[in-house]
């Protein structure tokens, strides 16, 4: 009964679970789903996170590559991410060049690391002018459910963590770049955003953290980053139903509580991966 | 605590053209003082079945740069103007149909997003779209020495610290959609809203003056 | 979206009139519609409006390495975009045959003419040198987009600065339009383009065609000539048989018509120059009608600025203020971590997992909370569960799913089918050493029991895998294969896309 229910009236199914405060997976209106993070899932690229939120999972691999600095910053490395939804996680993602989804998801991480200055690009930078590193983070979602955005910010926030970059010294008299795979150092992450998700069903209810048929049974999306001296990193509501100064900033102390709960738990998975190493 | 000096807080000159173009159903161009961006309406027309929804129009926003083709910037902006103007417009008035929204970028000198969904819902009324409510947009610029600069120009957004851009709504002035760059407090996102609050309220009087103005002859 | 049909009559009342000598806009058989040019704020930024037809075009410039066939020359690139704005015929992203034909003509217009001098844009000799584009959009198409393309491309052209370039040694700095003032291209002549369309097989003829009489005409002649009275590219389609006579009266109305849009192009640019030099405002802003009743304009304003900060403060204060204390995240094995825990997924392993949970630690209290809708939804996932082990499609008679540790993906479904196959009796595996896990998978055998008691159709197996290298122990794989990293074993990473790169939609 109730499942034919839910076919035939998603919308009814949710709104009736909304007006007890709770939604169909047994969630309150304010709590994620489980977070699961593992860091190192890939053992051949420079940096790896796996992440997975509910039936989310976003794994982020993290490549380091040696190329020329542009002329307008010689001074400067630069990051490429790039957000894949392959047919694989969802039946709505066809094959081909990425939708506007991935698109915009894709605008949207780089706009976080470049908002955020997670990693300053001036440490990238081996040789002024000559030669810099360019960080191709690919973070692609194995399984949608709804709230990629959070999930693929954890990951690559994991990935970049974990990433060592090896030891590069350039040749003076042949001007060589020399690498020393042995000799790796980590990354210096400056800033740790964490974003948090928000949909708004029926123009008043806020809940948090989407299932994928929340979202689009939802009438508007917020995500809201922030870092962990309670800075906003960005506040992203492509359109949909308004929402007032109030209510965002209920969105924006649910963040900051999220954000302390992932950073914790990056530094402590972290943690347990250098001590077992 | 950051104070609001009202000399930075204004608009550049701003001004509006409408049906100005022959073949959409409704077109505008909207300047900012050099920004300017030129909107053109198609529809409700036939939708290809591949689009179709069947309980409202599909509405289908492109933006085009000045220079070169669409990127993954321009579909964000499609993104953030697509989902305002689907939130204002009662799509479920025509369903099964399409409506097309384009873009046309002709200069940018900052502000660009909040020119594009102001030229958006100009062109809309032009089009005799039936819209919930009206929306425009707002974009501040917090400038390194912590002040609020609304309409910035491109040199001001260069040297900015943080960049916002929110569309609001008419009927209650809410925000109905947020893009931002670089960090700030929360307090300083708080004060810009309620600067673009305000300021919305200048834009509304103009869509309010420029429609009456349209309206005042009987043809 | 489909262009809006002619109807039979249209088209019949249209040539009638033509026959007739008339047209719909009241001009003669040799008129031009009235030409207006306007430039932007920016270097090279046109508008022409040719009675309804409005295009834009904008050159831009670019330090590239030039072509290896042309060491000494800079690179010209022509971009005609007929975007959907102008005509509702016209698609995003496709390449229709009347864009292809219209750049293609811009190109012999402008390109092929030898108008620009390329050499000049040579900085050093193989390594680097300016590319020139052009980019002509459409905003409204009334008939003859080419000529109006071709009038504002070469007026863009003209108006056109690059950046001022010093050589030093090996090092190329490029100049701003502060430190030194940006260089015009060195044009030798401007080639116009012209358009005849022709009717009932090439007896009327009529110069600048609008988009009516462009639907009903047999075929299109097109004239590229500069003022000089040279032509520079000419063309005809439609596949009508032209006259001699008829082209050569073409070629002599085309040099009347280039000679005055000529005149007028100079006029339009020193117009600006003029405008610019007396640090006036020019631009498209200027351009807007101020007494169009359709236009309205706003001088500069100031927004009312009291109480923002009051108001903002007490935004800020009166929401709840974000928790201080946060849960600590459980790392049940190296590598591993989780926070919210207790909550189902619909994989279809809750169960296991919770009673795992509470093994390992005491923070999984949570659970205690079930609610009856909870209950439905597990009755949901029950029956997911048949699915998943229906696709596992293996010959024994209990099915099984295995469990990794702390939770399962897809990938390891499908890698256990793999082992099936090495080694048949997949039932019991140890493939543990350490004697806690051992203990662990005693205890899911008892889980496995009583839940095959509860659930006789489908009894349950669940392995749970643990070792001391957090690594490895995520994913699993058979002893042979103990380490394989994941991209060989489980997908194919792509290559990295560069982010700016531009897609277009190919349906």
């Amino acid at each position: 009964m109730a499942a034919g229910f839910k076919t035939a009236e998603p919308l009814e199914y949710h709104r009736s679970f909304l007006k007890e405060n709770c939604r169909p997976d047994g969630r309150e209106l304010s709590e994620f789903r489980t977070t699961t993070l593992n860091i190192g899932s890939i053992s051949t690229a420079d940096g790896s996170a796996l992440v997975k939120m509910g039936n989310t999972t976003i794994i982020c691999g993290i490549k380091a590559e040696l190329a020329n600095p542009t002329a307008e910053a010689p001074g400067k490395g630069y990051i490429v991410p790039n957000v894949d939804l392959p047919p694989l996680c969802s039946s709505r993602f066809r094959p081909g060049p990425p939708g506007e989804q991935a698109q915009a998801a894709s605008q949207f991480i780089a706009d976080v690391i470049e908002s955020s200055e997670v990693i300053k690009t001036e440490d990238l930078c081996i040789d002024r002018g000559k030669l810099c590193w360019v960080l191709y983070c690919d973070i692609m979602c194995l399984d949608y459910d709804g709230n990629i955005l959070d999930a693929c910010i954890i990951a690559l926030l994991a990935a970049l963590k974990n990433t060592q970059l090896a030891e590069v010294v350039v040749n003076k008299e042949t001007s060589v770049p020399e690498v020393d795979l042995e000799k790796r150092q980590r990354l210096h992450i400056h800033k740790h955003p964490v974003g948090a998700s928000f949909c708004v069903f029926d123009d008043s209810i806020l809940i948090v953290d989407p299932t994928a048929e929340e979202e689009s049974l939802s009438t508007a999306h917020l995500t809201v980053v922030t870092d962990e001296e309670d800075r906003l990193c960005s506040v992203h509501k492509p359109g949909g139903t308004p929402l007032s100064g109030e209510k965002l900033q209920e969105c924006i102390n649910r963040a900051t509580t999220r954000q302390r709960e992932i950073h914790k738990l990056i530094d402590k998975v972290l943690d347990s991966v250098k001590t077992s190493q | 605590m950051m104070e609001v000096s009202p000399s930075t807080v204004s608009f550049r000159e701003f001004g509006c053209e409408q049906t100005l173009l022959s073949r959409p159903d409704g077109s505008a161009s909207f300047v900012q003082g050099d920004t300017s961006v030129m909107a053109g309406v198609y529809g409700p027309a036939e939708v290809k079945v591949s689009k179709e929804i069947y309980d409202r129009a599909t509405l289908e926003v492109l933006v085009h740069p000045k220079v070169g083709l669409p990127g993954v910037r321009e579909r964000s902006q499609e993104q953030c103007v697509r989902e305002t103007c689907e939130a204002s417009l009662l799509l479920s008035l025509h369903p099964r149909s399409s409506l097309t929204l384009i873009l046309q970028v002709l200069h940018d000198d900052g502000s660009l997003l909040s020119c594009c969904l102001n030229a958006a819902c100009m062109a809309l009324m032009d089009a005799g779209l039936s819209m919930s409510c009206l929306f425009c947009g707002v974009t501040c610029a917090i400038s390194t020495d912590g002040e609020i600069i609304t309409d910035p120009t491109a040199a001001q957004e260069k040297e900015s610290r943080a960049l916002m851009t929110f569309a609001i709504d008419s009927k209650e002035r809410r925000v109905m959609m947020s893009s931002t760059k670089g960090s700030f407090s929360v307090h300083e996102l708080q004060q810009c809203i309620t600067v673009s609050q305000k300021a919305s309220e200048k834009i509304f009087q103009f869509y309010r003056d420029s429609v009456r103005r349209r309206y005042s002859k009987n043809l | 979206m489909k262009d809006t049909p002619l109807a039979n009559c249209e088209r019949d009342f249209l040539l009638k009139a033509i026959e007739e000598k008339k047209r719909l806009d009241g001009r003669q058989t040799y008129d031009y519609r009235k030409i207006k040019i306007t430039f932007g704020t920016d270097y090279g930024c046109c508008f022409v409006d040719l009675g309804q037809t409005r295009v834009m075009a904008q050159v831009s410039c670019e330090l590239v390495a030039p072509k290896e066939s042309r060491p000494n020359e800079g690179i010209m690139f022509f971009n005609l975009e007929l975007s959907p704005m102008a005509s509702p015929a016209f698609e995003q992203g496709r390449q229709s045959e009347l864009s292809v034909k219209l750049n293609r003509q811009l190109e012999r217009c402008l390109r092929n003419s030898k108008c620009i001098d390329t050499e000049s844009l040579c900085v050093v000799s193989g390594e680097k040198g300016w590319q020139i584009r052009v980019d002509v959009h459409t905003l409204n198409n009334d008939g003859n987009l080419m000529d109006a393309a071709s009038v504002a491309a070469i007026s863009a052209l003209c108006h056109f600065r690059h950046p001022d370039v010093g050589i030093q040694g090996e090092e190329i700095t490029v100049y701003s339009p502060e430190e030194r003032d940006p260089i015009p291209l060195s044009i030798y002549h401007m080639p116009i383009s012209v358009s005849f369309a022709f009717f009932q097989q090439g007896t009327y003829l009529l110069v600048d065609p609008c988009e009516r009489e462009e639907r009903v005409m047999d075929g299109l002649l097109m004239i590229a000539m500069n003022k000089h009275r040279e032509i520079c590219s000419i063309q005809s389609s439609g596949g009508i048989m032209l006259l001699k006579e008829q082209v050569m009266r073409c070629s002599k109305i085309a040099s009347v018509k280039v000679s005055e849009i000529t005149e007028l192009i100079n006029r339009a640019l020193l117009n600006d120059k003029t405008a610019r030099k007396a640090g006036g405002r020019c631009g498209f802003a200027e351009s807007m009608p101020q007494e169009r009743i359709t236009a309205l304009k706003m001088g500069q304003r100031s927004v009312e600025m009291t109480d923002v900060s009051e108001t903002a403060s007490s935004i800020v204060q009166t929401a709840e203020a974000p928790l201080q204390t946060v849960p600590s995240p459980l790392v049940p094995v190296p590598g591993v971590g989780q926070v919210g825990e207790g909550l189902c997924n619909a994989w279809g392993l809750e169960e296991e997992e919770e009673e795992n949970e509470d093994g390992e630690s005491s923070g999984g209290d949570s659970v205690a909370g079930v609610t009856k809708m909870e209950d439905e939804q597990h009755k949901d996932d029950k029956s997911r569960k048949v699915d998943v082990v229906e696709i596992l499609d293996s010959d024994e008679e209990e099915e099984e799913v295995v469990i990794l540790y702390p939770e399962t993906t897809k990938k390891a479904k499908l890698m256990r089918r793999g082992q099936e196959n090495d080694s048949e009796d997949g039932f019991e595996e140890e493939v543990s050493e350490n004697e806690d896990d051992m203990e662990h998978i005693q205890t899911k055998k008892k889980q496995i029991e009583k839940s095959s008691d509860d659930d006789n159709d489908h009894a349950k197996i669940s392995v749970t895998l643990m070792s001391k290298n957090g690594n490895s122990s995520w994913f699993l794989s058979p002893p042979e294969n103990q380490g394989r990293p994941l991209a060989e074993n489980g997908f194919r990473m792509t290559p990295p896309i560069k982010y700016a790169t531009s897609w277009t939609d190919d349906n």
